[in-house]
Parts: structure tokens; C-alpha cells; sequence
């Protein structure tokens, strides 16, 4: 909210500096964001009377302090951090004539939305322009200066936090005010020239006829006050806050007026700063105020008493404050407080709805002392911190993946929905309602695709070699149920040397077997045992050049290159290939703790074997004839060579293999090395065929 | 010339082809001509039947006196020898030393990770366990088990993504309070930490997307000074001994009280800069006394039990510490930038 400095002293007095002072409510809780001076040369410019400067500061107010949104809030604050009390300004007014109640009926058809209406009618004003003091604080609460009746009603809501209306009192039919709820079908031209169609929902004010007034949200064009009016009703009521905010909301329209009923309006204000505007219209436009007010009040509010135990407030904020502080502060807020039989009793004033029980009143209490007055203290109980079991897990994967020569990246989860098509799941895909635009409108079934964005971005910056992985979360509906689970995926292309002026090119390509040799290399790092690769297919790899992972003989996870569709829609230079494996499943296989095994106290024996088979067998056949045949002293197979060519017979492939062979309990002989060596070579002929170079 | 002579006259031959010898290989020749088993001091002790009896005695003692010698002078030729040789070899495989090495792109955390990593170490230091929460959240967990009323103003500066009439994507991390009071019963210091989500477009301090840490305990006699305590503590921690820290009175409908927690720039040490906008503080964390009827609504009795709340956001403290003026550059991933910190 915009407060004048100049305005705020005819409230509240203050020996210190604007700046000070600012400081001190900010320190407080009402913050004031900024504070500018604004000359006299600034107000003449935009209409105001050139005659002095102010300092305008913009406050900024919390949701639960409507009270605030006014000066007289403002400067009740000051009062409470200054020790001063704040001045209510007069509302007396001559009042001549016939009664208002003669004047004007009004009646509230909505009780639940409108708790209290109040009108008084000034008839024979001269509509004109505002003098200059009021122009000025108009123009310094943000507005623009209209016409003296329309500007007083805009002052005393600035002033008293109580939105106003000014009607055009001859252009009501009846004369009539009703508060209801609009009928389905009508529509109100409302004073920004806007034709707004009604709801009946939304609450409005209308006279025998027609609504003539959005209720706490704006009035309408037909009966505005023009050059012409002469006589005016002037309108203060109490609207319920939900009901304003949800028409406000609908209509996409927020005023001043609904921006105040909205945070709530004090029900004990209506009728004074419906007296204060007749008494300002009176002084500046003339004209003679009827006796009394119409004031339609079904349910008045009284002021709540609450109580306080001093010693509550000491075991909350963690002080030693003395019951004569809390009663003095409370009271400097304006809540009238007596201390008896050790216990605070406190009479809260209509216009703090805001405090409703005992702690809000702590809060009172804690805020005026001064939170840099609370001491500093740990909590007494001493309690072991740990990190879940998820988090542990990441710290391990992140740590493997990293000293893999990957980089962490964090990617958004809002996504693009295509993407979920370019691994299949766009059956799965959890949308959002309200999107903030088409590329977002989706949640991530997938991190590999994220990745392949990352990749892309990359390059399209200039770096071709990139080498990725990201832990985190995913999202799917799985037969109507939303699922959010955890993934780990790595993405790669290019070339993994940054300088490689002396090797091969291709020599750490980021292909395929980089690829996978990055997941056996984290399965190795989590002890991982049991795992397997097997071709696969899945729309967002290459149709043969694809692996699901397994572990413990479940499937965890996929692997490869990327299919040409994929490279194709984010625009990548090169092959990429991904790999993505299910965090929960991968946690479950990984071992919590593994234990020693002693280092071997045997020599090994290293034994070289070619072994030619049909391309059609595969390694892991060969390899698992070779370790069936291993006769017990086999420890490890190591594939050293793969080779095609002129000495090998056609659609046959010669695949080197070291074969390390260990007792735990003795050094093995030639003799017995040889014989398993001869077992595993016939083996290998019985079951695939293989010759031997 | 009598045998003796030629002896003699062998030995100087014999040490002149040493020392003339200038490779080991040469020198593997003079040491097979003279010393090798049909080498000529060998011949000439074959040769000692010729010799009368009285002189065979002294002449094979002067041959084997000669073996020794030469051999001893050919072991000393030859380390030196080798010498040169290893030397001469390291000079022929001279390489260019400035050519760059196979530079290896070692891998990095990101960030923000990290950050949070630090955080989460800091508070569990402190007794806080981490417990994993939802990002897709109930309405009922992030607003109304919060204290927030239906319709409020205070759901203005929240605006959420929804998936369906209940569910939406959390716009606070503060959602996990209610689920873990409904399991655990006090004392409870727990802590959590992840992605949020408000309706908020891209700009260089704003973003659909971003990173909160809520912590939040419930015990007997915990205190306001408590908090202050402990958000200082993180402050120390996270910012180093010197910051300070600064609670003022702010609303957020789950406490009351409620601060807002703010540190000293670390920019301008507090003497107000651009970041903290002149201020010299940098607004950290709301944090509060946790609301009764949020206890209430779980069953904990407010009169027995107290406890304060805080929540923070991530993004923030990366950019201060490292001077980082573009939110977006963080989940944007630009390798370039991610190899910096
Ligand atoms: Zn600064």
C-alpha cells in the first residue's frame, strides 16, 4: 500500500526520521519496501497543487493485516513502535432535511455475503474538481484525481480502509437499494465501460430494477456520478471476503476496493467512514446531508475477549518478559488488556480480526518486544540426524557416475507431452491442467529424453562431445494411479578425450560399449552381482542396438544407441547413445554392506584361446559354455580380441579370450590347467560349434 | 719372443681394444677375443704344457693375474659404457613436453545438487533426519492441513499447476509437515528437500520450477529463541562465521509467530549492493512457531507439545555465493557453465 509521510502525521505523532521510522515498522512486520520523495513540481505534473513535496513509501502488507491497508492503520502501527496513540479523525456532520431512512430503502437479500450496509444522501452538491490538498493525497495514494465526490470517496478508503461508492442518487429506481445475488442472465456496463455478464454467484447491488453496482468490486456506469448529479447516495458496506474474491477472480477484475474486502474490511468502520465522507463532500461540494444513516446491520460485531498466560508467552517466544510489558504493549496495539490472577484478559478491537486466540496475541507480544531480542538457543533434547535411505543411495550413484567422467545435470520435470511419445509412454503421461504454455504442458516419464534436450542444446552451443546423467524424479499413470518414482539416466555422443591428437579418433567414441561399460562400471561400484544385458527394443533406441539391463534376473533398466527418429526430433549431431535404469530397483539389488574376501594367496595361470563360432552365437553364449567348463579353478574371462577376416571362414567371427585360472588351496599344475582348458575347448565344440586358431 | 713376452704383450693389446671399445657390443667382442673360452689369454694358458716346469708355475699365475685384470678393466669400461648408452637412448626419445596431454573431462556435481548436499549434511549435523516427499501433492497436504483458508489472499503468491481436482504440484516443501505428523508422533526433527512448483514464467529470478529445504521440529518446550538458534547455526555453517542474521515478524498461515529470516549480504558484506538491492541483507527463509491448529489437526496437543518450522529456498544460495544473476542458467545445463563451479 502507497502511504503519504504527510498524510500519516495527521494521525499519528513522531520524532524520528521517515527513514527511521520506516526501519522500525519494517522491524515490526510491516515491511516498507520502498520510499520515495516525491516533489511539488512531481505533484503539479500529475495534477496535483505544487505546494509541497511528501515522502510516499510502499508498504508491503501482509495477507492476514487488512487493517493496514489504510492510513489509520498505518498510523495505529507507528503509534504502537512509537508509544504514542493515534488520533481518529471526526466524521460530525450538519445534518438538515428529511431522514435518510425517507430518502432510500435498503434491504440485504444476502446476508451471508454482505454483512452490514449503511448509506447516508447528500442532496445538492456541485460536482467539481477536488482542491488541492485532496488532489494530492490522491495523487499520492496512486490515483487519479476524478471529481470531489468520487476523490472523497477514494480519500476516506485510503484513510479508513473502507471502500466506498457514490451513486447518482436521482438515477436509482425506486429509490431502492437491494443486496442480493445477481439473476442469471443480467449484466452490468460496470464505470470502466466494461459489459460484464453476471452470475448468480456474484453479489451486486441493485435498485428496484437493475443491478447498478458489482458489490466491493466496482459500480456501474449508469449511475456514476457525472457533472450533472446533484444528489448522491453514499455507499459503506461490509462484503464477505471469499464471495468478493471469487466474483473478483471470475471476472478477472481487482480493484482497490476488492483487494481491501478481500483481506477484510473492519465491520465497525461502515458507519464512521460513511459519516466522514458526508462530512468532506459537505465541506467541499456543498449540498445538505439528511438526517441519519440507513444502516442495515443484522449480526453486529462485538470485540472478542481473549486471554493470555503471561507464562505461555515465555514458554513460546523463550523469554522471561514481565506481565506489565505484555499488558503495555498490547494496549499500545490498541487491544485494552488488564493483568489479574495471573492471567492477561484482552479486548481485541474489531478491526484486528487477524487475532483470534491465544498465540496470535504471543505473536503481538513477540513482534513489539522485538524478535532481535529473543535469545539464541539450540533445542535441549539432542537427537541423531541421519538421510534417508533414498538419499544415501543417490550420494552413492552420484558418486560412481561422476568419477565415470559423467556430469551432473538437473533438468526440469515440466516437459513437452511429445516427449513421452519418443519412449512410448504417451499413454502414461500425467498432464497438467493449467499449463503456462504447450512445451510445458506434460510432466517427464523419462530422463533419457531430457538428456537428449541437454545434449542438443549443447551442441547447438558448440560443444559436440557430451557425457551426461541426472538422478531424479519421474512421473506415469499406471492404470489411473499417479506414480513418482526415481530414475538414474545417462546420455553421450561425441568423443570422451578432449584432446585426442594422439590416438585413433574413434578411440573413446562414445558408442555403445562406452555406454554399457558406464552401467557395468556402476553396477560394479554398488556390488551389484547378477546382471545381464539382452537385445531389447524400445522406441527411443536403435531397433538393434538395444539392451534391457537385469539384476537378480528382473529388468531394471535400458541401454543404447538412440533411434534415428529421436536424433532426428531434437536436432543431434552424431549417435548418441542413453542408458536409464530404475532407482528403486537398482537400490533394492545393490547390497547395503558387503564383506572382505581375502586376496588370493595362489598364483593364477593366464591361458590364450581363439575360438571361431557363427556370428549367430553370441558372446555371452560362448562365455557361458566357457565358465560352465571351468572345472572350478576358472576365476575370471577376459575377452581380449574380436576379429573377422580373411583366416576365418565366412559369417564366423574368432573371439580371443584370456582365461585366468586360481586355486584358493594350492598352485595349479600345467597337467590339471591344461585339462580344463581341453574340457572347455570341447565343450565349446559340442555346444556351438566353435574351432580353434 | 718367449711366452712371457707375448703375455705381455697381450695384456697392453688387450687394454687398448678396451679402451678403444666404444659400445657395449664392441666391448662384448674385446671381452670374448681376450676372455671367452677360446679367447687368447685362454689359448695362452693352454699353451703353459710347452713351458719348462720351473716357469709353468709363475707364468699361470701372471695369466690368471692378467684374466682378472682385464676383466676387472672391462667391467669398469663397461659401466661406463653403459652409461653413456642409457643416456644416449633417453636423448633419442626426447618428447615435446608442451604437446597437451589426453586431457580427461572429468565429471562434475551440479551445482544445485551439491548445494543441496551441503544443506542436508548441515541439518543432519544438527539432528534432522531427511525423509523423501512427494512432488505431485494432495491440495489437502500442501494448503488446507497448512491453515490455509479456502480462498484466500494468501494463496495468491502460490498459484499451482494441478493435475487432477486434488492433486498438484507442490508449491512448497512445507507439504510434507502434515504427512509426517500423521506417522510419527513427537519428538519429530525431520527435514526435506526437492523440486516445487508455482505458476511463475521464466524470467532471470523467476521460474515455473525451483528448489526448497523444510525443516521442522516438534517436542516438548521448544522455543522461538530455538529457531533463532538454529537457523543461525545454518546461517554459520552455510555462509561462514561471520554473518549475521536477522528475524523480522512475517505471516505464512502454518506458524505463529512467523519471521522472515534474512542473513547479511555476502556480496557487500552488508553494506548494500545491487543483489540485496541496497539493504545489505538477503531475505533467507519464513520460518515461524508452528501453528496449534496445525497440531491440533494431527492429534498432537499444543499445550504439551511446541515447534517451529522453517523452509528456504536453494536456488538462491548458489547465485550469492557465486555471483550468479541468471536463475535459468541452472537447469539449463550448458556444460560450459556447470564445468565453472
Ligand atoms: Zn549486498
Amino acid at each position: 500500500m502507497r502511504v503519504s509521510v504527510n498524510w500519516l502525521r495527521e494521525y499519528v505523532d513522531f520524532d524520528c526520521s521517515p527513514d527511521e521510522l520506516a526501519q522500525k515498522l519494517t522491524m515490526v512486520g510491516l515491511e516498507v519496501e520502498e520510499s520515495r520523495l516525491i516533489t511539488a513540481e512531481e505533484f503539479a505534473a500529475l495534477g496535483g497543487s505544487g505546494e509541497q513535496d511528501d515522502i510516499v513509501w510502499d508498504t508491503k502488507v501482509t495477507p492476514n493485516r487488512g487493517d493496514l491497508l489504510s492510513v489509520l492503520g498505518t498510523a495505529r502501527e507507528v503509534g504502537a513502535v512509537v508509544g504514542r496513540a493515534a488520533r481518529v479523525p471526526s466524521s460530525e456532520v450538519v445534518q438538515s432535511g428529511p431522514k435518510a431512512s425517507q430518502l432510500i430503502n435498503i434491504r440485504i437479500d444476502a446476508p451471508d455475503l454482505c454483512r452490514r450496509y449503511a448509506g447516508v444522501v447528500i442532496r445538492g452538491v456541485s460536482v467539481g474538481p477536488s482542491p488541492g490538498w485532496l488532489r494530492d493525497r490522491i495523487i499520492a495514494a496512486g490515483m487519479r484525481p476524478i471529481n470531489n465526490v468520487v476523490d472523497v470517496t477514494n480519500y476516506v478508503m485510503f484513510e479508513l480502509g473502507q471502500p466506498l461508492h457514490a451513486f447518482d442518487y436521482r438515477l436509482l429506481r425506486g429509490p431502492q437499494i437491494i443486496v442480493r445475488r445477481a439473476r442469471t442472465g443480467e449484466a452490468l456496463t460496470t464505470i470502466d465501460g466494461e459489459k460484464r455478464d453476471l452470475d448468480s454467484d456474484m453479489l451486486v447491488i441493485a435498485d428496484a430494477e437493475r443491478p447498478v453496482a458489482l458489490a466491493g468490486i466496482m459500480g456501474g456506469a449508469d449511475t456514476e456520478i457525472t457533472d450533472r448529479t446533484v444528489d448522491i447516495l453514499i455507499e459503506s458496506a461490509n462484503f464477505d471476503p471469499v464471495g468478493i474474491r471469487r466474483t473478483s477472480k471470475r471476472l478477472g477484475l481487482t480493484t482497490e476496493s476488492s483487494y481491501r474486502f478481500e483481506r477484510g474490511v473492519d465491520p465497525g468502520v461502515t458507519d464512521l467512514a460513511a459519516w466522514r465522507a458526508a462530512q468532506l463532500i459537505k465541506q467541499i461540494a456543498g449540498g445538505d446531508v439528511a438526517q441519519g444513516i440507513v444502516d442495515v446491520y443484522p449480526s453486529p460485531v462485538s470485540p472478542v475477549v481473549l486471554t493470555v498466560r503471561p507464562q505461555r508467552v515465555n514458554a513460546v517466544l523463550g523469554t522471561s518478559i514481565e506481565p506489565e510489558v505484555m499488558v503495555q504493549i498490547l494496549c499500545s496495539l490498541g487491544i485494552e488488556t488488564v493483568f489479574e490472577d495471573d492471567i492477561l484478559r484482552c479486548k481485541v478491537p474489531t478491526f484486528r480480526s487477524d487475532l483470534c486466540r491465544e498465540i496470535d496475541l504471543i505473536e503481538e507480544i513477540g513482534r513489539l518486544y522485538g524478535y532481535d531480542k529473543l535469545p539464541q538457543t539450540l533445542p535441549c533434547r539432542s537427537l541423531q540426524g541421519k538421510d534417508s535411505r533414498e538419499g544415501a543411495f543417490t550420494e552413492r550413484v552420484r558418486r560412481i557416475l561422476i568419477s565415470c567422467a559423467c556430469q551432473e545435470v538437473l533438468t526440469h520435470s515440466l516437459v513437452d507431452s511429445r516427449y513421452a511419445s519418443l519412449v512410448g509412454k504417451e499413454n502414461e503421461v500425467v498432464r497438467v491442467r493449467n499449463p503456462l504454455s504447450e512445451d510445458l504442458d506434460s510432466l517427464r516419464t523419462s530422463l533419457a529424453v531430457n538428456l537428449l534436450q541437454v545434449i542438443a542444446r549443447n551442441q547447438a552451443r558448440g560443444m559436440e562431445s557430451v557425457s551426461v546423467f541426472e538422478i531424479g524424479k519421474v512421473f506415469r499413470r499406471v492404470s489411473g494411479d499417479i506414480c513418482e518414482t526415481r530414475s538414474i539416466a545417462g546420455a553421450m555422443v561425441g568423443n570422451l578425450w578432449r584432446s585426442n591428437w594422439s590416438l585413433p579418433s574413434d578411440a573413446l567414441a562414445a558408442d555403445f560399449f562406452w555406454c554399457k561399460g558406464l552401467v557395468e562400471s556402476l553396477m560394479d561400484g554398488l556390488c551389484i552381482g547378477g546382471v545381464a544385458f539382452e537385445r531389447t527394443r524400445n522406441p527411443l533406441l536403435h531397433p538393434t542396438r538395444a539392451a534391457k539391463v537385469l539384476a537378480g534376473g528382473q529388468e531394471i533398466g535400458f541401454l543404447g544407441e538412440v533411434a534415428p527418429e529421436a536424433i532426428e526430433f531434437f536436432d543431434i549431431k552424431g549417435r548418441p547413445c542413453v542408458f536409464e535404469l530404475d532407482f528403486e530397483a537398482l537400490m533394492r539389488n545393490a547390497p547395503d554392506a558387503v564383506s572382505y574376501k581375502p586376496l588370493p594367496k595362489y598364483p593364477a595361470v593366464h591361458r590364450h584361446l581363439a575360438v571361431v563360432v557363427k556370428e549367430s552365437a553370441t558372446y555371452k553364449e560362448v562365455r557361458d559354455v566357457v565358465v560352465k567348463s571351468g572345472g572350478g579353478i576358472l576365476e575370471e574371462v577376459c575377452l581380449l580380441d574380436v576379429y573377422k577376416g580373411p583366416q576365418i571362414p565366412p559369417e564366423c567371427r574368432s573371439l580371443t579370450l584370456e582365461l585366468v585360472f586360481r586355486s584358493s588351496d594350492r598352485t595349479l599344475t600345467d597337467e590339471e590347467v591344461n585339462a580344463v582348458v581341453e574340457h572347455i575347448r570341447s565343450s565349446l565344440s559340442d555346444s556351438l560349434g566353435a574351432a580353434f586358431r | 719372443m718367449t711366452q712371457q713376452e707375448n703375455l705381455e704383450c697381450l695384456r697392453k693389446q688387450a687394454l687398448e681394444d678396451i679402451g678403444r671399445a666404444e659400445s657395449l657390443a664392441e666391448l662384448d667382442v674385446v671381452e670374448t677375443r681376450y676372455l671367452g673360452r677360446k679367447g687368447e689369454v685362454t689359448q695362452l694358458l693352454r699353451t703353459i704344457g710347452s713351458l719348462p716346469p720351473e716357469e709353468r708355475r709363475s707364468f699361470g699365475q701372471r695369466v690368471n693375474q692378467i684374466k682378472e685384470e682385464l676383466a676387472a678393466v672391462i667391467q669398469n669400461r663397461r659401466n661406463e659404457l653403459s652409461v653413456v648408452e642409457i643416456s644416449t637412448k633417453l636423448q633419442k626419445e626426447a618428447l615435446d613436453v608442451t604437446l597437451p596431454g589426453r586431457f580427461f573431462q572429468v565429471g562434475r556435481p551440479h551445482v544445485l545438487v551439491e548445494t543441496l548436499k551441503r544443506i542436508k549434511d548441515i541439518f543432519i549435523g544438527l539432528g534432522y533426519e531427511i525423509v523423501e516427499s512427494p512432488e505431485i501433492e494432495l491440495y489437502k497436504y500442501n494448503f488446507a492441513a497448512l491453515n490455509y483458508p479456502e480462498e484466500h489472499p494468501a494463496l495468491d503468491e502460490q498459484m499451482s499447476f494441478y493435475i487432477t481436482d486434488d492433486c498438484l504440484l507442490r508449491t512448497q516443501t512445507t507439504a510434507f509437515q502434515h504427512r509426517v505428523m500423521e506417522k510419527r508422533k513427537p519428538p519429530i526433527r525431520v527435514c526435506t528437500m526437492g523440486k516445487c512448483y508455482r505458476v511463475d514464467a521464466v524470467d532471470a529470478t523467476h521460474s515455473h520450477t525451483f528448489h526448497q529445504v523444510d525443516c521442522f521440529t516438534v517436542d516438548h518446550g521448544i522455543t522461538m529463541a530455538d529457531l533463532k538458534g538454529t537457523l543461525h547455526q545454518f546461517a554459520v555453517e552455510m555462509f561462514g562465521r561471520d554473518v549475521q542474521v536477522r528475524f523480522r515478524p512475517d505471516f505464512f498461515p502454518f506458524v505463529e509467530p512467523g519471521a522472515e529470516v534474512a542473513v547479511t549480504c555476502t556480496i557487500c558484506d552488508g553494506k548494500g549492493c545491487g543483489v540485496c538491492k541496497g539493504t545489505g541483507w538477503l531475505e533467507l527463509a519464513g520460518a515461524g512457531m508452528i501453528h496449534p491448529r496445525v497440531l491440533e489437526t494431527v492429534g498432537i496437543d499444543p499445550e504439551e507439545y511446541t515447534g517451529f518450522a522453517f523452509g528456504f529456498g536453494v536456488d538462491r544460495i548458489p547465485m550469492i555465493k557465486y555471483s550468479i544473476d541468471d536463475l535459468r542458467l541452472f537447469l539449463e545445463n550448458d556444460l560450459r557453465f556447470l564445468r565453472q563451479l
